[in-house]
């Protein structure tokens, strides 16, 4: 059997950050199909550093609860928990991190369902809002993967990335996107400080729904709490495992 | 029976755990809703360290079994037991403030330049809230046969006592006025006037130089 350990950001100031994280570890430990589930965190306890911290198993799996590669996947999480790469030898046990579940291509469905819970039709633009950083040109490039991926779909008018640290940034989405409605669909974990206070605060939303200037905005849930997102984890982890 | 404490637990009966206050006891059913009862202090603020001293009152939790109270101090206190028994068996594996704050990179990458003093203010303020007895500090660690039962080690400065160090770094070159505490500010902002640990570092005064 195999140890399976999901690593998510966290946050000092917000509680909510984290729940998207230990609620998939309760799916995954319901559904027992490993060992042991445990949970991991760059701002909460215990952190990466510590979380293999009486790990007995011999195989264990790391699945970073993450958007997209970039600095934390590159860099914070094989520093902290002193990996070598994708499959690390350690005291007996191997540890094999994967990549993260937001680079998963099937997430772009799971946008596609956010916008559609939000009431978006065909005739309605879609914003992928994405992060972003200018810290590492990685985070941006699934951002785009993920947008491309929506538009093929076919299923909108206009299919645009923003973001909110960023050029293009999320402000000007109403001038990027010409449609009457726009539905911003967060690729985020997590419906924590960003997508709950400061997306809303920024945008200068009413809610769900804002009328503005004869147009209408829409905000959906983030893609990260889907109950989907457990399967891209298992999947993963399986593949991790062959 | 003696009362036995880990941190501000209190384990009573055979397998219970909990913290005593008068006039409420909240039982608590399992172990998830234990977990998310200790994650807000009794006036609903919230707690990123799990042993700061700010532990919800008036609740217990009735564990099956020993393994049981086990999960249920994990819940509270995440790898207590774990690093407890490593530090009794010597196999603890102990990283220093300076070995931390070394590797840090991005935001938290000017907390290498922390002063040796700002270093010790620092863990002296944030450590001092914290129920953990930090192992890692060299100058008061002390040998597993001579601790308390209910000690609990912490083996490395957690991203708390780092994220409080990136603000003492900027804060070194020139620093800010202190202002008034201000309970309302959450815990761990510590780059915003009013926060009580900030407030505490300023308010000692200049550091004295290396």
């Amino acid at each position: 059997m195999t140890a399976l350990i999901l690593l998510g950001h966290g946050s000092h100031l917000n509680g909510n950050s984290s729940a998207p994280v230990f609620a998939l570890a309760r799916q995954l430990r319901d559904a027992a199909a490993f060992e042991e589930v445990r949970t991991g965190f760059w701002k909460e306890e215990p952190s990466f550093a510590r979380v293999l911290d009486g790990c007995e198993a011999r195989e264990v799996v790391v699945v970073p609860v993450f958007i997209s590669n970039g600095y934390f996947t590159n860099t914070v999480i094989p520093r902290e928990m002193r990996l070598d790469g994708p499959v690390t030898m350690r005291d007996g046990q191997r540890i094999i991190c994967t990549a993260p579940i937001g680079a998963d291509a099937s997430l772009a469905g799971v946008i596609v369902e956010r916008a559609l819970e939000a009431g978006a039709t065909e005739a309605d633009g879609i914003a992928v809002l994405g992060h972003g950083t200018r810290r590492d040109s990685e985070s941006e490039k699934n951002v785009y993967a993920m947008t491309e991926r929506v538009r093929a779909t076919n299923r909108f008018a206009q299919v645009e990335a923003v973001f909110l640290d960023q050029e293009p940034g999320m402000l000007g989405m109403l001038d990027i996107l010409s449609t009457p409605t726009v539905v911003v669909v967060p690729f985020f974990i997590a419906d924590g400080w960003h997508v709950g206070q400061t997306i809303p605060s920024d945008l200068a939303l009413d809610g769900a729904e804002t009328r503005r200037d004869g147009r209408v905005v829409r905000y959906a849930a983030p893609v990260g709490t889907h109950p989907s997102v457990g399967t891209v984890v298992r999947k993963l982890a399986a593949e991790a495992a062959l | 029976m003696t009362a036995r404490f880990t941190g501000e637990l209190e384990l009573f009966d055979e397998w219970s755990i909990g913290v005593r206050r008068a006039g409420r006891a909240v039982e608590l059913g399992s172990i998830d809703a234990l977990a998310e009862f200790v994650r807000t202090d009794d006036r609903g603020r919230y707690r990123p360290l799990s042993g700061a001293r700010t532990m919800p009152g008036g609740w217990f939790y009735g564990a099956r079994d020993g393994e049981d109270r086990e999960a249920a101090i994990e819940a509270v206190y995440p790898l207590a037991t774990v690093h407890s028994r490593q530090f009794k068996q010597g196999t603890l594996r102990v990283a220093s403030l300076d070995e931390v704050l070394s590797r840090q990179s991005g935001r938290y990458e000017n907390t290498s330049k922390l002063t040796a003093a700002g270093r010790d203010r620092a863990r002296r303020l944030v450590c001092g809230e914290c129920v953990r007895t930090p192992v890692w500090d060299q100058e008061r660690v002390r040998e597993p046969d001579t601790v308390s039962p209910g000690l609990i080690p912490c083996p490395e400065p957690c991203s708390v006592l780092v994220a409080f160090c990136r603000e003492a770094a900027l804060w070194e070159p020139e620093p800010p006025a202190a202002s008034e505490p201000d309970s309302a500010v959450p815990w761990a902002a510590f780059e915003e006037p009013g926060n009580e640990l900030r407030e505490r570092y300023l308010m000692e005064g200049p550091l004295p130089h290396d």
